[in-house]
Formats: C-alpha cells, structure tokens, sequence
C-alpha cells in the first residue's frame, strides 16, 4: 500500500528533443564490460501503419541505459553489448533481454516493453516471455538479420496498435 | 470532459491516465489496444544501472542563465523545488531530472513550434539536476507561457514545465508535467484532464512563499511520488560503498 499520493504521469509531448536528446544522452549502453557489440534497428508504428516520428526509444540493461529518439521514418537504431542472463527467481535464469520504455506525444504513460533475440536456445523457456501469450511472443523477439555485418543486426519494430501489437507491460510488484 | 477513455491503463488505474483519452486526438492512434501483459519486476527492472551524469553542473539549474550567451532570459524569475520520493515515503537520491519547457511569452526553440510567439534569444528552455539525498531538487527558470496548439479549435496548453525523472530503479520512470494552480486553461486541457480526477491536483505546483526570495523571484513547490518499488537492497549496498 502506499503511504504517499503517487504523481501521475503525462505525454512527453512534441518538444522534447532538446532535453532528452541532448548529445550525451544518447549513447549506447556502455560497453565497457569487454562483452560482443551487438545492433538494434526497427521503427516504431501506429494504429494505421503510420511512422511515428516523434518517438523516444530508452534501453536499459546491466552495462547501461541509452536514449534513442525515431527519425522522419519512425526509425531507430542502437549499439550495445550483448545482454548476458539475468536471475529470474533462486535457481532460474532468464534469457538475454534488454529492457525496452516507449516514450511518444499521444502516450500518456510510457510503454514497457522487451527485446529478446531469436537466435539464443534460451530465449523459448524464458519465465518472463511464458506468462505472454503464445500467438503474441514474437513481437518481442528480434530478428537477426542474415546479412554480414561484423557486428550482429538485429531487426525489432515497436508497433503501437494494431494486429501486430507489441506486447507491452504492466509490472506486478513483489507482495509486501 | 466528455470523450472516449480507454481501459487500458499501466499502473494503479486512481492515478494514471488511461492510454486512449480521444479529446487528446493523438491518443487515438498511438494507444495500445490489446490489454498489457501483467509480469512480476525481476532483477531487470530493479537493478540500477550504471548512469553517465559527471556531465551534470549547476549551471545545468538555472535556465535564466543556461543559454551560453552570458544574458538573461525575460519572464517572471521563478524557483521551482520540492523532494523525490517513493510511496512510502522515502527520499530517492541520485535521480536525475530533467525538464523542458516554453519561453514566457509560449514558444519553444523547437523546429516544429512555428506559431508567432517570439523567441528568447536567452532561454533554451531545457535543465537538469541530480537529486540529493533527501530527494531534494531545485531549479530556476522563468515562468513559462500558454501556447495554442492543434489539437482542436482555439486549443491552448495551460503554463506547465515538463519533467522526466530516472531513478535508481527502472520501474520508477516517471515523465509527466507540472502545472500552476491560477490558471483557468486547467480545465481545458485534456491532456491534464485525462488523469483520473482524484490524482490531478497532484501536478500542480503549490506557491511557497518561504521559497520566495526577496527581490529575486517567486517560489513554487511540487513534489513527485514515485509508483513502485525501489532499487534492490544489493544495489543499495553497492551504492553506499562506491
């Protein structure tokens, strides 16, 4: 329960490039770990196929966060190490993930979403991608890109609305 | 208000707006509308993560002066401050905020704000600071203005400053804004309006006259509520050895 009146949240509007987007902002997670650099490029879409241009994309896992805003075509693009496993409940691990949040003018709260990648034999018995649906796990797994890039492409478009819907989140907190 | 509102809302559904809230026409097309997937936090969302912000200065505060042209941006000079907390109650340190707003007279310096608002040649709008270790934040900025946008006819935001707030833990992301409490365009709004009517108030700043500075500038206080759970203990150890 809480004891204090939670702020509600509000659309990040049309304006806040200057912000948000501010040269030092918008890197990718540090790679400093010394793991392999993997790339992420997709677009984010709306309810008619429509780009959407006003987008912010933030990814945050163990070796940082990073900021990325959608261009004219609603396209983003990122670099970052390869996320490594992460404990799920003692004595079980979750597959590789990178923890997505959606940011655009006309979202009143940000989306939570995330980036799991189709060519990890761990990514099918991961706890968190079990309790979604089957017919709609695969809006959430990026799709490597047969192409021979010297670092790994992967393919993830974020789709608002629609038939294709990405699954988005709604975190349940631990019972306290 | 009358319009569509969704059911789909993340979050304690008193508090935050739904997805869809049709006055709000950008909603329309942008709103999820297959339920959410409802997913335990896991270490991915509680962990902190490691946050470049060395580059954070004090001048990055006061956005009368942050422009880089040694002038002073016009409008009412004000202090906005208040504390960052968790539900129940607990400062959350180290948080950065950042916040975004429009000149005194409405106009962003923002390609896409093209009404004939004039522009200040010394205010860029744009601040941040880190929070300290009672929550604490504060800016100074010059009040902002109304501007019209196009969303219906003869359609005005109310004055409000735009603020992003990333703490410790993912799961306490916050971007909402603060607005001021005189201003008859609240209740016009239908992006203040699509939160539900009890949680509202909560984004308007209250004037505090003990932040008033004589001779200087107007005090206004709004603190933020973070929704779920803090940083894990583990992460809270590491902290406090670093």
């Amino acid at each position: 329960m809480s004891v204090l009146p939670v702020t509600p949240s509000q659309t990040v509007g049309p304006f806040f490039h200057d912000c948000l987007l501010r040269e030092d902002r918008c890197e990718g997670p540090a790679s400093d770990d010394g793991g392999a650099q993997i790339r992420v490029e997709g677009r984010v879409i709306d309810g008619d196929g429509a780009a959407v241009p006003d987008a912010v994309i933030e990814v945050w896992h163990a070796a940082g966060f990073a900021r990325i805003g959608t261009d004219a075509e609603g396209r983003f693009s990122f670099s970052t190490t390869r996320p490594k496993r992460v404990e799920f409940e003692r004595g079980t691990m979750q597959a590789p993930h990178l923890s997505i949040a959606v940011f655009a003018r006309g979202l009143m709260n940000h989306l939570f979403t995330r980036i799991y990648f189709d060519d990890d034999p761990s990514t099918e018995s991961d706890p968190i991608l079990r309790l979604v649906p089957e017919v709609r796990r695969t809006t959430l797994i990026a799709t490597r890109d047969p192409g021979e890039s010297l670092t790994p492409l992967y393919r993830f478009d974020v789709v608002l609305q629609g038939v294709s819907e990405t699954v988005f989140f709604d975190f349940r907190s631990p019972a306290s | 208000m009358i319009t569509t509102i969704g059911e789909i809302v993340r979050g304690d559904a008193t508090v935050f707006p739904p997805y869809l809230y049709a006055a709000y026409r950008s909603t329309v097309r942008r709103a999820p509308r297959l339920p959410l997937v409802e997913v335990p936090l896991t270490a991915s969302e509680l962990t902190r993560s490691r946050l470049d912000v060395s580059r954070v200065t004090d001048e990055d505060a006061d956005l009368t002066r942050n422009a880089g042209t040694g002038g002073e941006a016009l409008g009412q000079r004000i202090i906005v401050t208040g504390r960052v907390m968790d539900e129940h109650g607990l400062p959350v340190p180290g948080a950065l905020l950042e916040v975004w707003q429009a000149n005194a007279a409405g106009r962003y310096v923002h390609k896409r704000d093209d009404w004939p608002g004039p522009l200040d040649p010394n205010f860029l709008g744009i601040g941040r600071c880190l929070t300290a270790a009672a929550g604490e934040y504060r800016f100074l900025t010059v009040r902002p203005g109304a501007y019209p946008w196009g969303n219906h006819e003869n359609a005005w935001r109310p004055a409000h400053i735009h603020f992003s707030v990333l703490a410790p833990s993912w799961s306490q992301r916050l971007v909402t804004q603060m607005y001021f409490p005189d201003d008859p365009l609240l209740a016009l709004d239908p992006i203040l309006n699509a939160v539900p009517e009890g949680a509202r108030s909560r984004l308007v700043a209250m004037y505090a006259h003990d932040v008033t500075e004589p001779h200087w500038a107007l005090g206004w206080r709004w603190d933020i509520v973070l929704a779920g759970p803090r940083a894990t203990a583990f992460e809270a150890r590491e902290q406090s050895a670093a």
